[in-house]
C-alpha cells in the first residue's frame, strides 16, 4: 500500500530540530538567492552553504540518490546543448570536423547546472529534515485557518490516496481476467477501463469524506489548540529576518550594478 | 444519562430527487443505555437510518424529513452535524472515508477528532492513548493510515470515534472488514462502552452475532420497522423469517424439526437440542 508523500528522514540534527518557518525561510531565500547572484562563483558559494547543511543534517546519501536521478540527465542535457548551440557561442574549446564545442556555451551550462543544484539541493534538504504535517502545524500557528491547514495536508495525501484507490480497483480487475500487463498498447487499453470506476469512487469517497469530517467535529468554530509547540528561539528569529531581507537586498544590488 | 436517546416520531425521509422515501413512517424509541441491533435486506432503510440520527440526513444530503427525529433531547433540524458530533459519532461502512485524509500517523489521526473540538492537549493524549489500547491499535501509533489494513483502518476509525467519548454511537456494519479474532474484540470493546452507559445503535447483517449481544433487534424492510423486540421473539416470526433470515441456530432447530420457538443463540440451541434428546 502508498503511505503518503513525506521525503522525511528521521533524524535528531539541528536542522531536523528547527522551527518549520526557519527552514522554510532557509530554503526559499537559498533559491532566491542562487537565481539572483551575479556570478556562477556567487551561486557556487551558496550552492557549498547549502551542501555543508546536508552533510550536517546526515541526510547526504539520499541527496545524491536524487541527485544522480534529477540532476545528471539535466546537467548532461544542459552542456551538450549549450556547449554546441547557444547563441552568444564564439570561442571554440574543442572540434571534431562539423561538429564544435565553444566555451560560452560550457559557461552559460556551469551557471545554470550550478543554480538548479541549488534549487533542488534547497528544496530536498527541506523535505527531508521537515515533516509535511509539521508545515501546516507551523503555518497554522501562525494564523493559517484550519481549513486551509487542512487544505495543505490533504493535498500532500491525495496522490497516495489515489493510487492506493487505483491499485484496489486494478487488481479487481485483474481477478476479472483483465489483461493489465505487457505490452503498452495493451497496458494503454487497461487503463480505460480503469479511469471511469476510478473517477466514480473519488467523487464518492470525496463524499463520505466530506460527511466524516463533519461528523469527527471539523469546522466547529472553537480556539485551536496547538498540537505541539515548536522549539523557536532568537537566534532562529535572526537568522530568518536576516535571510529574508538577503533576497530583496540582493535584488536592489543587481538592479544597481552587482556584476 | 436518563430519558430516551433517541426517537423517530412518523418519520420519513427521501433522498433529493428520489422517487420514493428511504425511510418511511418509523417510530422508534431507543432509551439511554440500550444496545439496539438493526436489520434488515439490503436497501431495507438501515443506513439511512443512522444518517437521520447523525443529522446527515437532512443537513448533509438535503432531500425531505416528514415526522421527528429527536437526539439526546433536541430536535435533528435544529442543531447541525459538527455541533452534535461531540455527543453522537457514526461509524460509515467505508472506513477508508472516515480517516480525516490529512494525518501521517495513525495517532495524530485518532487526535483529529477532540482537536476540531478544542479538547486541551494533555487531554486529546490521553484520549487518544485510552481510545487505540481499547481497539488494539496502540501498536501501530506511529504507521501511516494508508498503510493499515482494511481492518486495522476500520479499527481506526473506531477509535477516532471513541477518543471523542460520545453518548450515543451509531455503527453501520462495525466489523465488515475484520477477520473473526477482530470481531470479536470490537465487540467485546463495545460491551465495555456499554457496561460504562453509552447507548449503542448498531446496524449488522450477522443475525447470531445481533441475537447474542443485543438485548433489542429492529427489523427494517422497504423503509418500514418490520418487527422490534427480543431477538428470540423477533427471528421466530414468519415475515422476519421471510424477509430478512434468521441465526443460524434457529435454521438448524427447524431442519432437526425442534418444536418453536426457535433458539436464537448459541447456548439456547445447546439448550433446546439437549432438551430433545440431541447429544
Amino acid at each position: 500500500m502508498a503511505g503518503g508523500l513525506s521525503l522525511y528522514a528521521e533524524g535528531h540534527s539541528l536542522l531536523h530540530r528547527a522551527h518549520p518557518l526557519t527552514k522554510g525561510v532557509l530554503t526559499l531565500s537559498a533559491i532566491a538567492l542562487a537565481f539572483t547572484a551575479p556570478s556562477a562563483t556567487w551561486v557556487a558559494g551558496v550552492l557549498a552553504v547549502l551542501l555543508v547543511l546536508v552533510a550536517f543534517a546526515g541526510v547526504i546519501r539520499r541527496l545524491l540518490a536524487v541527485a544522480v536521478a534529477i540532476l545528471l540527465p539535466i546537467t548532461v542535457l544542459l552542456f551538450v546543448v549549450q556547449g554546441f548551440a547557444n547563441a552568444s557561442n564564439r570561442t571554440v574549446v574543442f572540434g571534431l570536423g562539423p561538429i564544435v564545442y565553444y566555451r560560452e556555451g560550457l559557461a552559460f551550462a556551469a551557471f545554470a547546472a550550478l543554480r538548479i543544484a541549488c534549487l533542488v539541493c534547497a528544496t530536498f534538504l527541506f523535505s527531508f529534515t521537515t515533516r509535511p504535517a509539521d508545515i501546516s502545524e507551523a503555518l497554522m500557528q501562525r494564523g493559517l485557518s484550519p481549513r486551509m491547514g487542512y487544505v495543505l495536508q490533504s493535498a500532500l495525501q491525495i496522490i497516495p490516496q489515489t493510487l492506493e484507490m487505483a491499485g484496489r480497483i486494478q487488481d479487481a480487475q485483474r481477478a476479472r481476467g483483465l489483461e493489465t500487463e505487457g505490452s503498452l498498447r495493451r497496458r494503454a487499453r487497461a487503463y480505460l477501463p480503469l479511469m471511469l470506476p476510478l473517477v466514480l469512487s473519488s467523487l464518492v469517497a470525496t463524499q463520505e469524506r466530506a460527511m466524516a469530517l463533519e461528523v469527527r467535529g471539523f469546522g466547529l468554530p472553537v480556539k485551536r489548540i496547538a498540537r505541539y509547540a515548536f522549539r523557536d528561539t532568537t537566534p532562529q528569529h535572526v537568522l530568518r529576518w536576516a535571510l529574508a531581507l538577503a533576497v530583496p537586498a540582493a535584488i536592489v544590488a543587481r538592479v544597481v550594478g552587482w556584476r | 444519562m436518563s430519558g430516551p436517546a433517541l426517537v423517530f416520531e412518523g418519520a420519513s425521509y427521501a433522498y433529493e430527487e428520489a422517487a420514493r422515501e428511504s425511510v418511511s413512517d418509523v417510530s422508534l424509541t431507543v432509551d439511554a443505555g440500550e444496545w439496539v441491533g438493526v436489520t434488515g435486506p439490503t436497501n431495507s432503510g438501515k443506513s439511512t437510518l443512522c444518517l437521520l440520527a447523525m443529522g446527515l440526513a437532512p443537513h448533509f444530503f438535503g432531500g425531505r424529513l416528514r415526522g421527528k427525529v429527536t437526539v439526546l433531547g433536541r430536535q435533528t433540524e435544529t442543531v447541525s452535524v459538527i455541533e452534535r458530533s461531540s455527543e453522537v459519532g457514526l461509524l460509515f461502512q467505508n472506513p477508508f472515508t472516515q480517516v480525516s485524509g490529512a494525518r501521517e500517523r495513525v495517532d495524530e489521526e485518532v487526535a483529529f477528532g477532540p482537536e476540531c473540538h478544542g479538547v486541551p492537549s494533555e487531554d486529546v493524549a490521553a484520549r487518544v492513548e485510552e481510545a487505540m489500547t481499547l481497539v488494539g491499535i496502540a501498536h501501530l501509533a506511529c504507521r501511516h493510515p494508508l498503510d493499515l489494513s482494511g481492518g486495522q483502518l476500520q479499527r481506526l476509525a473506531l477509535a477516532g470515534l471513541l477518543a471523542m467519548r460520545p453518548k450515543l454511537l451509531l455503527l453501520d456494519e462495525p466489523t465488515s472488514q475484520l477477520d473473526p479474532a477482530g470481531t470479536s474484540a470490537i465487540f467485546e470493546v463495545l460491551g465495555g462502552l456499554h457496561g460504562r452507559g453509552t447507548t449503542i445503535v448498531m446496524v449488522e447483517h450477522r443475525l447470531e452475532t445481533l441475537s447474542e449481544l443485543c438485548a433489542r433487534v429492529v427489523v427494517m424492510a422497504g423503509g418500514r420497522v418490520l418487527a422490534d423486540g427480543a431477538p428470540g421473539d423477533v427471528f421466530n416470526r414468519e415475515a422476519v423469517q421471510q424477509r430478512a433470515g434468521m441465526p443460524v441456530f434457529a435454521r438448524l432447530a427447524r431442519e432437526a424439526a425442534l418444536p418453536g420457538p426457535l433458539p436464537v443463540t448459541l447456548n439456547a440451541a445447546v439448550a433446546a437440542f439437549a432438551r430433545n434428546g440431541f447429544g
